[in-house]
């Protein structure tokens, strides 16, 4: 059964690895669908599956079952419609400058030069480092690093966003910075995002919606949660803890499984 | 470090090898075998005015120079297509790793009967003894490429040949450098050897006549000046991978 035709489908998609010890699931029968425009927090616990989700509609993985499509199109592959936004730092080039990086896709897109630096000055300031354009990755610190890697994907002007736990190795006062500028960058372009995490607190933040998953191996969707609130979200308004005790419940059950 | 302080180690580290020269063969050793610095410089600097080892110098860094270039320049392109394709890795593989166990040394024979004793065959060893230290570094490099540099291109539009030029080869760019001065000192190996067994000049054929005329002092000028080469060659290369490898991760 289809979730009618939403812009990204997933439809009884399951991954399964061949392992020495036999075939094990990362993912089971998961089904979703995203409107565009959302941002959507898929929450789950360590290996739930929720990266595989994540690679799968990046194209990284192809499903063992199921089907994915992005605007009624199977994913078979990486594409310039779907950016996505790394854990680590790895994947940024260091032999490039912040700038570089950033205008990396418009420069395989072919697009001529006035063109690429005015691309990169608008997304280096949108995502708060304007003047630091000329450092390279090992002269910026990590919060900057995961700056940069939101301006090199909106700099290629994907159709969604796909965010694989970026704020999950920086310390607590940078992550919670970063979530509400991703919050205005994400109002200002109007993305579709789908991002990873394991904590609950940035889930409530962000999301417009909460997708719970069943602790793994071989996760699935438990639950979905709208969040009816405004932004910038007051983390401590009475509207806020509502929602932060329902997902804490959900995913509570998946920890401590009665 | 600061530069200066760096290069006045450098110095002081010198002096001491000097120092500790003079000391060993005028109070340790003391045998006209064992000359201490002073007249093997006098020598040196004889030599120079001669203008006979600036001569041998030249014979001998022109070989390395030549092979090295040959070497490396086959041997990045193969170490790239073994660490991009499995095919070729699986077929070219069997080739590094039996030639490898080769040394160039033990070619020196069969480059002799092969080339002669001209420029031909030292340039094909030094060109052998480089070329499969290139080839394995380079492999491993582009081996090393981070899972996600990859990906994160592929997200943004790029297709193979993109993803291996714009970020696997320069992703690739330190571990290439490092391999070739792993290379380069094995040239200076070679071409010693190469020069000692069929050579009409050169450093090594310049340490076999001063053996076989009993020039103590010729000798120790040829070390002297081997061991230099082999220091600057060898900070250049550094120079040339920090260059790099500041803009890189900065622990390469």
């Amino acid at each position: 059964m289809l979730p009618a035709m939403a812009f990204v489908t997933l439809d009884h998609v399951a991954k399964t690895y061949r392992g020495r010890g036999g075939d094990w699931a990362a993912v089971a029968d998961f089904s979703l669908g995203l409107e565009e425009g959302e941002f959507f927090c898929l929450l789950g616990t360590s290996g739930c599956g929720k990266t595989t989700i994540l690679n799968m509609l990046a194209g990284f993985e192809p499903p063992t079952a199921g089907r994915i499509l992005v605007d009624g199109q199977a994913i078979t592959r990486p594409g310039a419609d779907r950016g996505v936004v790394f854990q680590g730092h790895d994947s940024l080039y260091d032999w490039l400058t912040a700038e570089g990086n950033i205008g990396f896709g418009p420069k395989l897109a072919g697009k001529p030069r006035a063109e690429r630096r005015e691309i990169v000055r608008h997304y280096l300031t949108m995502v708060g480092l304007g003047g630091q354009g000329g450092k390279h990755p090992s002269e910026l610190s990590g919060g900057m690093k995961q700056r940069i890697q939101i301006a090199r994907a909106l700099a290629n002007d994907p159709r969604m966003l796909l965010m694989d736990e970026p704020f999950g190795a920086l310390d607590a006062m940078t992550r919670a910075i970063l979530q509400g500028e991703l919050s205005r960058i994400w109002a200002e372009t109007k993305k579709t995002v789908l991002f990873i995490t394991h904590d609950i607190e940035e889930a409530c933040a962000l999301a417009t919606r909460v997708g719970v998953m069943t602790r793994g191996p071989g996760g699935t969707l438990k639950a979905v949660v709208p969040v009816d609130l405004p932004f910038p979200r007051d983390r401590t308004s009475d509207g806020f803890m509502g929602v932060f005790r329902q997902v804490h419940g959900l995913i509570h059950a998946e920890i401590h499984p009665a | 470090m600061s530069r200066s302080a760096t290069l006045a180690g450098y110095l002081g580290g010198f002096l001491l090898l000097f120092l500790v020269w003079h000391v060993a063969a005028t109070i340790l050793v003391k045998s006209a075998l064992f000359p201490p610095p002073w007249p093997v410089l006098v020598r040196g600097w004889e030599l120079i005015v001669d203008n006979i080892l600036q001569d041998q110098i030249r014979a001998s860094l022109r070989r390395i120079g030549q092979g090295f270039v040959i070497g490396s320049a086959l041997g990045i392109p193969i170490g790239l297509a073994i660490g991009s394709f499995r095919l070729v890795r699986a077929l070219l593989e069997p080739w590094t790793e039996f030639f490898r166990f080769i040394p160039a040394v033990a070619m020196i024979t069969v480059s002799v009967i092969w080339f002669g004793i001209g420029e031909e065959s030292k340039i094909f060893l030094i060109a052998y003894s480089t070329i499969f230290v290139v080839i394995i570094a380079t492999a491993a490099g582009v081996g090393a490429v981070a899972k996600d540099k990859i990906r994160a291109a592929l997200c943004l539009g790029a297709n193979r040949w993109q993803v291996f030029s714009q970020v696997a080869l320069p992703a690739t760019i330190p571990y290439i450098l490092t391999g070739m001065r792993l290379a380069m000192a094995n040239a200076f190996i070679t071409i010693v050897a190469a020069e000692l067994v069929a050579s009409n000049d050169g450093l090594g054929k310049m340490l076999w006549d001063a053996r076989l005329f009993m020039q103590v002092e010729d000798i120790f000028v040829t070390l002297l000046c081997l061991g230099m080469l082999g220091f600057t060659a060898d900070r250049l290369f550094r120079l040339a991978i920090r260059m790099f490898a500041g803009r890189f991760d900065p622990t390469i």
